[in-house]
C-alpha cells in the first residue's frame, strides 16, 4: 500500500480518572485506514471499542498520541473546531438516541446542513429527500422519529450521517438494537457506500457478517490483538 | 421562507413545553406589568407635580408686616435678589358644614385675582374673579362642606357675625392639600367681600419670589432677611416669615420616597421572574443533554446550540414585554390618577416619556438574557461524551444525607410525606429559587397588612396620649376664669382646661421669625403652648428627660416635631423662642414623642407668661366630657360654642379626636394598596415559579413514579407525593415570610412613620396577615401542585418507564 492513508493513530493513550485511580481504556493504539476501507471493530464489552472510536471522530480526546484523519490532526483541535470539523468530514453514528424527538426525520437530515452552512438553504430539503429515497424511507420524512422503527431510525440517521457529504463514516454499534435481518440491511448499505468511494469504521458484534468489511481489528483490554485483513472477495 | 431545522427545533420545544413556558412568560409578563405599572406612575406624578405646583409660581416667602400697600410692593419688587412681590393675607375662619357643626376654613384674601402672579390659584368652574360676597372654593372642599356650587354657605371670620356667602366658583390649588384630608375647607375672597364679613380689611402678608432661578432655603434666607432688614429700616414691624421648602409640592418628598420604595419592589419582582424563567430553561436543558450531544456529534458548535436557547429565552422575554407592558402602562396612569387625587393634582398630561418604554423593553429582553447566559453557555459546554455517555447523568448525585438521617429516624412518619420532603430538598437550586420568591411575595403581603396595622396602632396611641375631647381656639385671648366658667357650666362637660397657644419660631440673631411653613399654615408650623400643672389631659411619651416640674417658668418640653425646628437639641440645652415678636430663652427639661400633633414647646403657665407678657387670659381650652362617642361631642361642642357666642367670645376652630382620624387616615390607604398590589404581582410570580418547579419534578421523577406505580402504589399515592411537596414548600415559605417580614415592616414603617409623622411606626405584627396569607399559601401550593400531579397520576407506568 502506497497511498497515504485517510486515518492514522499513532501510540494513542486513554486515561479515564475514576474514584479508584487512573484507568487506562486505550493502550497504545496503532491504527491506519486506507480510503475506502470497511473497518469492523470487535471485542468484548468494556474493551475500549467505543472509546476509539470516541476519539478518532474528536468525540473525546486522547491523553496522548497522535490521530490524523485526511490532512487534520485531530488531537489538535479545540472542540468548536472539532464540532466543525466534524460536521463536514465525519459521519456519527450511535447505537441510541439519534435523532431529535422534536423534529421530523427530513429535518433531523437538514440539520447538519444547517449547523455547517454546507448547501444553499434551496437545496437543503431536496437533499435530505434525496438520501431518504436512497435509505428506502422517503415515505417516512414528515414524520416524527418516534413514529418510526427502530431499523427505519437506524436508516434515517445514516441518512442524516451523510447529509454533508463527508468521505468518513464513523458508526458505534449502529446495529445493536436491531434484529439481524435489519442488521445484515445496514451493514450491506455501508458496504454499498464503501463501493462508491466512502471510509466506514464501524463498531459491531456482527460476527457472521464479516465478510462484508475488508478489514476487521480486534480490541483487548484496550490494544488491538488481532487485524484479519478479510478474504479479498471485492 | 420555510424555517431551518434548528429554529424548527426551538419551534418543537416550545410546543412540547408549553404548559411551563407559558407559566414562565406569565411570570416574567407579570414582573414587566409591576415594572411598568409603577415606572409609569412615577414619571408622570413627577413630573406633573411639578407642572402643577411651579404653575401656580409658588412665594418663595411670605412676610407679615403690619400693613402693605401698593408702594410697598413697588419698592419691595426693586429690592435686590427679589423677582416679583405681591400682597395678600390669610386668616382663620370656619364654614358650616352641617347646621350648627363648624369645619376650619383657611380664607385667602387676595387683592386683584386678574393680577395674581404669585401662588397663583386656577379657575376650574364658575365666576372668576369671585363677584363681591361670594367666595371661590378650593375643588376638594366642596364634597366637605355639602355644598353646591352657587348655594350659600355660613362663614365665620375671627371678629365677624355668622353670614351667609355665596360659593360662586371653584378653584384648583395644587400648593394645598386636598381639603378632605386636612379636613380643612380653603376659600378665596377679595378685600371687599372680607369687609362685608366683618373684618377689616387689611393686607399684611407680603408674598415673594427671588430672582435666583433654582434656589435654595440658605439662599432664599439670605434674600429675605436682607429685605426683612430693608423693611424694618422704612418703619415697619415684620413678624413671621415663611419659607416654605422651594419649588417644592408639600407632599413632594413623600410621595418620591413611597413610589421609589415600589420600583425597588417591582425591580425584585422583575428579576426574580427573570431568574425563574433562567432556572426553567436550565431544567429543559438538563433534559435535553443527549440532544445537545447529539447536535454537537452531527457538526454543531456551542455557540449556535447556546443561540437556540437563548433566542428561546429572548422570544419570551419578548412575548412577555408585549403582554405586560401594555397593562402596565394602563395600570400605571390608574394608579398616578389615584395619587394626583390624593395629592391634589391636577394631570395635564399622562404621556409616559419615550424612555420609559425603551427601558422595559431593554429591561424585558435583557435582564431574562443576561441571567439565563451564565447557565445556557454552561450547558452548552458540555463534551458530546458526557452528553451521550451513561456515565454523564450519574455525575450528578443527590446529597442530603444528614437530612435523611434525620428524617428517617421520625418514627411513624408517613413514608409519602418523608419522600415528598427528601425531595424537596434534592433540588436545592430550584428550591431556593421558589422558596425566595414565595416569601419575599409573603413578607411584602404581611408588611403591607403589618404597617397598617401599625399606622392604626400608632393613632391609636396618639389618641390615648390626648386624653381630652375637644380643642376649642379662640379668636384671640379672652380671661381665662371667665372661659373655664362657661365652658364647665354646659351639661355634659365634666373637665375644662386652658391650653393657650401662640405661633412662635426659633429666635434668629437678627430678630427675625422664620418658618419654615407652606401658605396652607399646617405643614410645617410652630407653636408655644401653656399647660397646665398637673394635668392629665396629655400624657405624652417622654423620649429623654421628663414632663414639666410645676411652677419652674424656665422650663420647656418640646416634642418630636419641634425637633426639627431646633436640629440637635438636647435636654439640657438652652432654646430661644420667639412668640410675637418677643425672645425667651428656655430650659429643655424634656423630649416627647407626640404623634399628629405639628413642631410645639410647652411650658408652664407662667413660662408662658413670661414668654408673652399675658396671664389670666387665654385663647385655647381643651376638655373632656361624660360621653366619648361621636354623637355626644357633636352636641356638647355645639352647646359650648353656644354658650361662648352668648358670651360674645367667638370661636376660631374646634378640633375633636373623629375628625383628626379622617384627616389621617387618608394619607396611607394609596401606600397599603400599592403594597398589597406588589405582594400579589410577587405571589403570582411565585405561585406560577412553584408551578413550573413542580412541574419539573414530575418530569424528573417519571421514572421513580413508574416504579412506584409498578409496585403497587396507587394514583392517589403519587398525587399526595407531588402535591405534599408542593405543599410542604408554601408551608416553608409562609414560616420564612413571617421572619422575613420583621426587618420589612420595621423598615417600611419607618420610612412611612417619618414621612407622615416624623417618627417611625412601631413595629405591630398582624395576625390577620398570617392567617390571610397562610391560606392563600396554602391554596395558592395545593394548586399548583395539583396540576402536574394529576398529569403524572395520569401516565401509565409503561409510559412512564419509556419515558427518555
Ligand atoms: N467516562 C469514563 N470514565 C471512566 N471509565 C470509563 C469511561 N468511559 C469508559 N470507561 C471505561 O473504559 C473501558 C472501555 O469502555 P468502552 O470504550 O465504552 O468499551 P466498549 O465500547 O468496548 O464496551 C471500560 O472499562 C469502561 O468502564
Ligand atoms: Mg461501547
Amino acid at each position: 500500500m502506497t497511498a497515504k492513508p485517510l486515518i492514522s493513530m499513532n501510540r494513542v493513550f486513554k486515561n479515564y480518572e475514576t474514584p479508584s485511580g487512573s484507568f487506562a481504556a486505550l493502550r497504545g493504539i496503532d491504527l491506519e485506514v486506507q480510503e475506502g476501507e470497511y473497518v469492523a471493530v470487535v471485542g468484548r464489552s468494556g474493551s475500549g471499542k467505543s472509546t476509539l472510536i470516541n476519539v478518532l471522530t474528536g468525540i473525546d480526546s486522547p491523553s496522548s498520541g497522535e490521530i490524523h484523519v485526511a490532512s487534520t490532526a485531530v488531537h489538535n483541535l479545540g472542540e468548536e473546531e472539532l464540532a466543525k470539523w466534524r460536521g463536514k468530514n465525519v459521519g456519527v453514528i450511535f447505537q441510541f438516541f439519534q435523532l431529535l424527538p422534536t423534529l421530523t426525520v427530513a429535518e433531523n437530515v437538514m440539520l447538519p446542513m444547517d449547523f455547517c452552512n454546507t448547501f444553499p438553504p434551496g437545496e437543503r430539503r431536496p437533499r435530505a429527500m434525496a438520501l431518504l429515497e436512497k435509505m428506502g424511507i422517503a415515505e417516512q420524512a414528515d414524520k416524527l422519529p418516534s413514529d418510526l422503527s427502530g431499523g427505519q431510525q437506524q436508516r434515517a440517521a445514516i441518512a442524516r450521517a451523510l447529509a454533508n457529504d463527508p468521505p468518513l463514516l464513523v458508526a458505534d454499534e449502529p446495529t445493536g438494537n436491531l434484529d439481524s435481518r435489519t442488521s445484515e440491511d445496514v451493514v450491506r448499505f455501508f458496504s454499498s457506500l464503501v463501493n462508491e468511494g466512502k471510509t466506514v469504521v464501524m463498531v459491531t458484534h456482527e460476527r457472521d457478517m464479516t465478510r462484508y468489511f475488508t478489514r476487521t481489528v480486534m480490541l483487548e483490554d484496550g490494544a488491538i490483538v488481532e487485524e484479519t485483513e478479510a478474504k479479498a472477495w471485492s | 421562507m420555510e424555517l431551518s431545522p434548528r429554529w424548527r427545533k426551538l419551534a418543537g420545544d416550545l410546543r412540547n413545553a408549553r404548559g411551563r413556558l407559558s407559566m414562565m412568560v406569565l411570570a416574567m409578563a407579570v414582573g414587566m406589568f409591576g415594572i411598568a405599572a409603577i415606572l409609569s406612575a412615577y414619571t408622570i406624578l413627577t413630573r406633573e407635580i411639578g407642572r402643577n405646583y411651579l404653575g401656580t409660581n409658588p412665594a418663595s416667602a411670605l412676610i407679615e408686616v403690619d400693613q402693605v400697600t401698593d408702594e410697598l410692593v413697588d419698592a419691595v419688587r426693586h429690592r435686590p435678589g427679589i423677582a416679583n412681590a405681591e400682597s395678600g393675607t390669610s386668616l382663620w375662619a370656619r364654614v358650616e358644614v352641617k347646621p350648627d357643626e363648624w369645619m376650619p376654613l383657611l380664607l385667602f384674601v387676595v387683592k386683584d385675582f386678574r393680577a395674581m402672579k404669585i401662588g397663583m390659584v386656577r379657575p376650574e368652574s364658575g365666576a372668576y374673579p369671585p363677584p363681591e360676597g361670594s367666595m371661590l372654593l378650593e375643588r376638594t372642599g366642596l364634597p366637605l362642606v355639602n355644598g353646591k356650587f352657587g348655594d350659600g354657605i355660613r362663614v365665620q371670620t375671627p371678629n365677624g357675625p355668622k353670614r351667609k356667602i355665596v360659593i360662586s366658583g371653584l378653584v384648583h390649588d395644587p400648593g394645598l392639600a386636598p381639603s378632605w384630608q386636612e379636613q380643612t375647607a380653603y376659600g378665596y375672597i377679595t378685600l371687599s367681600t372680607l369687609a362685608l364679613l366683618g373684618e377689616s380689611g387689611t393686607l399684611d402678608t407680603l408674598k415673594v419670589t427671588v430672582s435666583d432661578p433654582s434656589p435654595n432655603v440658605v439662599a432664599i434666607e439670605r434674600t429675605v432677611a436682607g429685605l426683612a432688614g430693608w423693611l424694618r429700616q422704612q418703619g415697619y414691624s415684620v413678624g413671621e416669615i415663611r419659607i416654605p421648602p422651594p419649588g417644592k409640592h408639600p407632599h413632594e418628598t413623600q410621595m418620591r420616597a413611597v413610589l421609589a420604595m415600589l420600583i425597588l419592589f417591582s425591580l425584585m419582582a422583575l428579576v426574580l421572574s427573570a431568574v425563574l424563567t433562567a432556572s426553567t430553561i436550565g431544567g429543559m436543558l438538563a433534559q435535553q443533554v443527549r440532544q445537545i450531544g447529539i447536535m454537537k456529534a452531527i457538526g454543531a458548535r456551542s455557540s449556535q446550540i447556546a443561540g437556540i436557547y437563548l433566542a428561546l429565552v429572548v422570544l419570551m422575554g419578548g412575548v412577555a414585554v408585549v403582554l405586560g407592558l401594555p397593562p402596565g402602562i394602563a395600570a400605571g396612569r390608574g394608579l398616578a390618577r389615584a395619587i394626583a387625587e390624593l395629592l391634589n393634582l391636577t394631570l395635564y398630561s399622562e404621556a409616559v416619556p419615550g424612555w420609559v418604554y425603551l427601558v422595559q423593553l431593554i429591561a424585558g429582553l435583557l435582564v431574562p438574557f443576561l441571567i439565563a447566559l451564565g447557565p445556557i453557555l454552561r450547558a452548552t459546554r458540555i463534551t458530546v461524551r458526557e452528553a451521550i455517555n451513561d456515565y454523564g447523568t450519574s455525575i450528578r448525585t443527590f446529597r442530603s444525607s444528614r437530612l435523611d438521617a434525620l428524617l428517617g429516624k421520625i418514627r411513624g412518619m408517613d413514608r409519602t410525606l418523608l419522600l415528598s420532603i427528601r425531595n424537596t430538598f434534592r433540588r436545592r437550586g430550584r428550591l431556593m429559587l421558589t422558596l425566595g420568591l414565595l416569601s419575599a411575595a409573603g413578607a411584602m403581603f404581611m408588611t403591607a397588612l403589618n404597617v397598617r396595622a401599625a399606622w392604626e396602632r400608632n393613632l391609636a396611641d396618639a389618641a390615648s396620649d390626648r386624653r381630652y375631647d375637644l380643642e376649642i381656639r379662640l379668636n384671640g385671648p379672652h380671661p381665662e376664669e371667665k372661659v373655664l366658667a362657661i365652658v364647665s357650666s354646659v351639661p355634659g362637660v365634666q373637665k375644662v382646661e386652658s391650653w393657650d397657644i401662640d405661633p412662635a419660631a426659633a429666635n434668629r440673631h437678627d430678630g427675625l421669625e422664620i418658618a419654615r411653613t407652606y401658605p396652607d399654615r399646617g405643614h410645617g408650623s410652630f407653636t408655644l403652648r401653656s399647660a397646665p400643672p398637673g394635668s392629665r389631659m396629655i400624657q405624652l411619651t417622654m423620649l429623654g428627660g421628663r414632663w414639666l416640674p410645676p411652677g419652674d417658668s424656665d422650663a420647656v418640653v418640646l416634642n418630636h416635631m419641634a425637633l426639627r425646628i431646633f436640629p440637635g437639641v438636647k435636654v439640657g440645652d438652652t432654646i430661644h423662642i420667639s412668640v410675637q415678636g418677643r425672645q425667651t430663652a428656655f430650659h429643655v427639661v424634656g423630649i416627647a414623642r407626640e404623634i399628629v400633633t405639628p413642631a410645639a414647646a410647652y411650658t408652664s403657665p407662667e413660662g408662658f407668661h413670661r414668654a408673652l407678657g399675658r396671664s389670666g387670659q387665654t385663647n385655647a381650652v381643651r376638655v373632656v366630657m361624660k360621653g366619648h362617642d361621636e354623637k355626644t361631642i357633636g352636641a356638647v361642642t355645639r352647646e359650648i360654642e353656644r354658650a361662648l357666642e352668648r358670651e360674645r367670645i367667638s370661636v376660631k376652630i374646634d378640633f375633636s379626636e373623629t375628625r383628626l382620624d379622617n384627616a389621617l387616615s387618608g394619607h396611607i390607604y394609596i401606600l397599603i394598596f400599592a403594597l398589597i398590589l406588589m405582594s400579589a404581582i410577587m405571589a403570582v410570580v411565585g405561585v406560577l415559579g412553584l408551578a413550573s418547579a413542580m412541574g419539573t419534578t414530575v418530569v424528573e421523577r417519571t421514572r421513580e413514579f413508574g416504579v412506584m406505580r409498578a409496585i403497587g402504589g396507587r394514583t392517589g399515592t403519587v398525587m399526595r407525593n407531588v402535591i405534599g411537596e408542593g405543599v410542604f414548600i408554601g408551608l416553608m415559605s409562609w414560616g420564612i415570610a413571617i421572619v422575613l417580614s420583621l426587618p420589612l415592616s420595621a423598615g417600611v414603617g419607618r420610612l412611612v412613620g417619618t414621612l407622615a409623622f416624623y417618627f417611625p411606626l412601631p413595629l405591630v405584627l398582624s395576625p390577620a396577615a398570617m392567617i390571610i396569607w397562610l391560606t392563600v399559601i396554602f391554596l395558592g401550593s395545593t394548586a399548583a401542585s395539583a396540576y402536574p400531579a394529576s398529569r403524572a397520576s395520569r401516565l401509565t407506568v409503561r409510559e412512564t418507564l419509556a419515558y427518555t
